[in-house]
């Protein structure tokens, strides 16, 4: 046996099983995507045929818009992302770096606000977009621009508090340099902190949009029409049904629509990883 | 790039998208205030001047960067949670779903009693003028006639025009509703009564039939409460969102309305068994899952970031392949290992050549819930441990090898201890996070087995805040009174275990 193989023998055997352990359901999706018969089940570990019929499904099916969905999906998490880093950046800014009074306590009252479970409001949330739509159908309850805002609303806590984190940790002397050449707060803060913090919110806005991609519930209480779900929605009703289990396009659907956001994830893995640990690792 | 925020176009800029964004919040106040939403149509106008005033004056400078995300935050947070506050002190469930006005209005629709020999007639909906009105046919006399609230009309047998069953559909003075109108119109006309005769009137029975009824229940104003007209007993406002008899309590006109019982529903938690005792087991579960699921997820993920520790071969391959459940959208995850779990056809059972009912007895249901979040959340512990052990300075550990450590009591004396101290804030963060994962209880288990027969809604891995939903939303009865003041709780008891780890790890000590 090869000196570097005794040595690392139990790093590779745990690896090994691990590995195995995290891809046999990604496998059992992908074996089941290509089978035509619509079950999950573990006939073989080989597929003995292959079928593209759930993908023509997915796409040829006038009464599956599963681009709509996947459109909808894209639209709504991308404009949560772009929306919600922009509008956070600027109070995680005032935040970390303007003086003024009630600063402290506007900083424990987020935190505190930010803590309070969000589908424990989904009542209140959905009250108050059944009146809206009363008087703006629009954007109240069943639209998507409804949903947005509602995310939108919701994503404001935990990006500030997230945001706050890392402009803390952006080093505070080039805007201090600004302001000493005569830089007003709002020019600081468009030309010298935004450019230097762009990685960085590039992030917190990708984290957003794979939370916004996520999130089933309020979608799934919100959008009833057909045309207007979200990707994971739409497909979970393949699936929903008690005795009508349609596992075949819910696989290929899922497969599809995780694909883009697992390159990115795995292209972006350093950077997400320390994303993720800022927020609460600093101090 | 400067010129946009300095200068003369950027005032002119800045006029253009704050006048632009008033005008459509203005619009939306007006239309608001039409629907008598009096308190969006208030938040609104708030927001316009808030709007104006921060961006066209120098008013405060912090609150030019504050301002959107301020508003956001109490549209659809702060104000939600106050919601979610008032609701908890009212009587919101099933049944006291209304206000009092629109309550007392069905309970006369509903106060009628039909006629003792039980006289129907068929009719047909539509207009005598500009008032609304059936066309009744008494097919067994030949008779016809036309009845709005105020007058009955006799109407000849020749001026009217039959169906081949006997049924007058048209006649004079009489505007039938046509099918579009009709299905518009079915509510509002149930609430009419018809003229017959004396006490009488006719009441609708779906869009075809009329039947002769007369109230037996009557409004009184003055003394706020329904009187029966039979037998003269008297229902009385209770106090707590019905109409009730004053000698037998639970003699109740249905519907009820949302009245305030103040800290009833909180009371109701601590006090009422069939409350209390299900919310116990649950509470128990909730802890024990959150715990489990954070000890099985960092154990792996540590085990794993030790193992790889070490630029041995494949490490690359071996990082990609183990992030990808954590790459994978979780919603999609959660469903599919759903189907694995299966009993008959779920590869896990044929997997390992088993039968086992993983979702009918809750014990096999906590495993498999444990298990699912296991492979959900050990990548993350092992991408974060594997970075923190980078950061340990290998300085320690060699000092404590020259000392004569060996490698076990390197990492159980050294390593170990370091490593807590830098995870124990995102430990405490995945704690309350998984002591709140609604979505996978809700798409895994839907928090059952239940036990069907204690006629209790919470299952075997229900999690406080999946049976908060059920109580606020499930099939059934739904208490969102009850579910508020619960959520209140919940609320407490994260805020509370957050506060105490952020205090400890001294992050709240950087505000000052």
């Amino acid at each position: 046996m090869k000196n570097w193989l005794r040595q690392d023998l139990w790093r590779h055997v745990i690896g090994i099983a691990v590995c195995l352990f995290s891809l046999f359901p990604l496998y059992l999706v992908v074996i089941s995507s290509f089978n035509a018969n619509g079950s999950l089940q573990l006939t073989s570990f080989i597929p003995t045929e292959i079928s593209i019929a759930n993908y023509k499904l997915l796409f040829n099916n006038p009464t599956i818009p599963y681009l709509t969905w996947v459109k909808n999906s894209l639209i709504i998490a991308s404009s949560v992302a772009v929306l919600s880093v922009m509008i956070g950046t600027a109070s995680a800014f005032a935040f970390s770096r303007l003086k003024f009074k009630g600063r402290k306590f506007g900083i424990q009252l987020l935190l505190l606000v930010q803590m309070f479970p969000a589908i424990l409001a989904i009542s209140a949330v959905y009250v108050i977009m059944e009146r809206v739509y009363n008087f703006a159908p629009a954007i109240g309850l069943g639209t998507r621009p409804g949903l947005l805002l509602v995310y939108l609303g919701g994503a404001m806590g935990v990006n500030i508090w997230l945001l706050k984190g890392f402009v803390d940790s952006i080093p505070a002397e080039l805007d201090e340099a600004a302001k000493i050449d005569g830089a007003s707060e709002v020019q600081t803060f468009w030309l010298i902190f935004v450019p230097l913090a762009s990685p960085v919110l590039a992030v917190v806005a990708l984290l957003s949009f794979i939370g916004t991609f996520n999130e089933f519930i309020l979608a799934r209480l919100f959008l009833v029409d057909m045309q207007n779900r979200t990707v994971a929605v739409g497909l979970q009703q393949f699936i929903g049904g008690q005795y009508s289990q349609n596992w075949g396009p819910f696989a290929a659907g899922s497969i599809l629509a995780s694909i883009p956001i697992v390159i990115i994830f795995l292209s972006l893995q350093k950077y997400i990883v320390s994303g993720l640990t800022a927020g609460s690792v600093k101090g | 790039m400067n010129y946009l925020i300095r200068g003369k176009i950027a005032l002119v800029l800045k006029i253009i998208v704050v006048s632009l964004i008033s005008a459509v919040l203005l619009m939306l106040t007006q239309s608001a205030f039409a629907q008598r939403e009096y308190v969006i149509a208030g938040f609104l106008a708030i927001c316009v001047l808030a709007l104006a005033l921060t961006y066209l004056t120098k008013i405060s400078i912090p609150l030019k960067f504050f301002i959107p995300g301020i508003l956001l935050l109490t549209a659809f947070v702060v104000g939600p949670i106050l919601y979610t506050v008032a609701m908890s002190g009212f009587n919101y469930k099933t049944g006291n779903i209304i206000s009092k006005e629109e309550a007392i209005v069905q309970i006369k629709v509903r106060g009628i009693e039909a006629s003792p020999d039980g006289t129907a007639f068929d009719v047909k909906l539509g207009n005598s003028g500009t008032e609304p009105a059936i066309l009744v046919s008494d097919i067994t006399n030949l008779k016809y006639f036309i009845s709005t609230e105020k007058t009955r009309t006799e109407v000849g047998a020749k001026e009217v025009t039959l169906t081949a069953n006997g049924v007058a559909v048209a006649a004079p003075n009489f505007v039938a509703l046509t099918d579009v109108q009709l299905s518009g119109a079915d509510k509002s006309y149930s609430n009419y009564r018809f003229t017959y005769d004396g006490n009488y009137f006719i009441a609708l029975e779906g869009i075809e039939t009329g039947v002769v009824s007369r109230q037996i229940l009557k409004y009184d104003a003055a003394s706020d409460s329904f009187i029966n007209l039979v037998d003269g007993s008297k229902y009385r406002d209770n106090g707590r969102g019905n109409y009730a008899l004053s000698n037998d309590k639970a003699a109740i006109l249905e519907p009820g309305w949302r009245a305030p019982i103040w800290f009833e529903n909180y009371t109701k938690i601590l006090t009422d068994p069939r409350v209390r005792g299900p919310l116990i087991r649950v509470f128990i579960w909730t802890v024990a899952f959150a715990l489990l699921t954070v000890l099985t997820t960092f154990a792996l993920g540590l085990l794993l970031a030790l193992a790889l520790n070490k630029p041995i071969r494949g490490r690359r391959i071996y990082r990609s392949i183990l992030v990808l459940p954590y790459a994978m959208p979780s919603v999609m995850s959660i469903l599919i290992w759903g189907g694995m779990f299966n009993t008959e056809f779920g590869a896990i059972n044929t997997l390992f050549g088993t039968h086992i009912a993983w979702f009918s007895d809750p014990n096999f249901a906590r495993l498999a819930v444990i298990l699912v979040n296991l492979w959900l959340g050990f990548p993350y512990f092992y991408l974060i441990s594997s970075g923190s052990l980078q950061a340990i300075p290998s300085e320690l550990q060699e000092a404590a090898a020259i000392d004569g450590a060996n490698p076990r009591q390197i990492f159980r004396k050294i390593t170990l201890p370091l490593l807590l101290q830098i995870l124990s804030p995102l430990l405490i963060a995945s704690f309350a996070f998984n002591f709140n994962n609604f979505n996978l209880i809700y798409l895994l288990t839907g928090g059952g087995p239940r036990n069907e027969l204690d006629g209790q809604i919470a299952g075997a891995t229900d999690i406080l805040i999946s049976y908060t939903y059920k109580i606020a939303f499930g099939t059934g009865t739904q208490d969102l009174g009850l579910a508020s003041a619960i959520s209140l709780i919940i609320f407490l008891l994260v805020a509370s275990i957050s506060l105490y780890s952020l205090r400890k790890s001294k992050v709240l000590e950087t505000f000052a």
